[in-house]
């Protein structure tokens, strides 16, 4: 649990409906929690980037991407909300701000995955080959 | 569908190269950087980037409950993201079908950025606006 990146952190919020069983007041409260706590990371650096995502989607797949379904299938538990991009060094700290986060009262789970700065692909295969970051 | 037009492609699937040759191993990169190479070049790539295999999960009331993660199969498990900004649902879904590693099993999860918080969302269709605070 030491795994160190200068790619910073990603956190997925998973659980999508979890807010149904609350009062429009609950539900305002923890929407403004969860805004005001973006906002401070935001100011103090440690987050990058963040977007809540539409509860709809599609899934694609299949050898040729012809596959198209209504997605995501999993549970509302597992879904993917939507996600924070940190700017931190340590996985305890992405943790520690993960243990922040608004919704986990009301059984949101936080996924925290370290950013890797080159493809996994590139790490299996010559060490020369490297792929490009594409960060925009 | 949303103001941005921004989609997020989640990459599900890792570990699946494990048993590819070096020779096709140094061909689907050079079809990955290719893809992204199309993509920024059109425009439509906003940012990218894979993630290691291991982290964490939080859950629990307060936090506490802090495990090795993640917990999925390997092939559920997200590898990497792509945003990308596009005029439509269907044409992110055209992107994803132009995802080079699909034909390994991987799986493209294609979303659409919402606007707002889909809580103050619920929160306005179910209550007067002027109950809203500025949110």
């Amino acid at each position: 649990m030491s795994t160190q990146t200068k790619n910073g952190y990603m956190l997925i919020f998973r659980g999508t409906d979890w807010h149904k069983g609350l009062s429009p007041e609950e539900m305002q409260k923890v929407s403004e929690q969860w805004m005001a706590w973006f906002k401070r990371l935001t100011e103090q650096g440690r987050a990058v980037a963040g977007n809540p995502l539409e509860r709809e989607g599609k899934v694609v797949s299949g050898k040729n991407g012809r596959v198209v379904a209504d997605g995501p299938f999993a549970e509302s538990k597992e879904a993917i909300g939507g996600y924070f991009l940190l700017k931190v060094d340590r996985l305890e700290e992405a943790v520690a701000i993960a243990q922040e986060c608004p919704g986990l009262p009301y059984g949101v789970r936080v996924e925290v995955r370290p950013v890797m700065g080159q493809c996994p692909l590139a790490s299996e295969a010559t060490p020369e080959a490297q792929l490009t970051e594409a960060t925009a | 569908m949303n103001a941005k037009n921004e989609y997020l492609l989640l990459l599900r699937g890792t570990e699946w190269w494990g048993n590819l040759t070096p020779e096709d191993l140094q061909k689907t990169m050079d079809q990955v950087k290719a893809w992204f190479e199309r993509l920024t070049e059109s425009g439509t790539l906003k940012a990218a980037q894979p993630l290691a295999r291991e982290g964490a999960i939080v859950s629990g009331k307060t936090g506490r409950v802090v495990a090795d993660g993640p917990f999925a199969e390997s092939k559920e498990v997200i590898g990497g993201y792509v945003l990308v900004q596009v005029r439509s649902l269907d044409d992110a879904i055209a992107v994803a079908q132009s995802c080079p590693t699909l034909r390994f099993g991987m799986e493209v999860e294609v979303r659409p950025v919402a606007e707002e918080c889909l809580m103050t969302k619920h929160g306005r269709q179910i209550m007067p606006e002027e109950q809203l605070a500025s949110a």
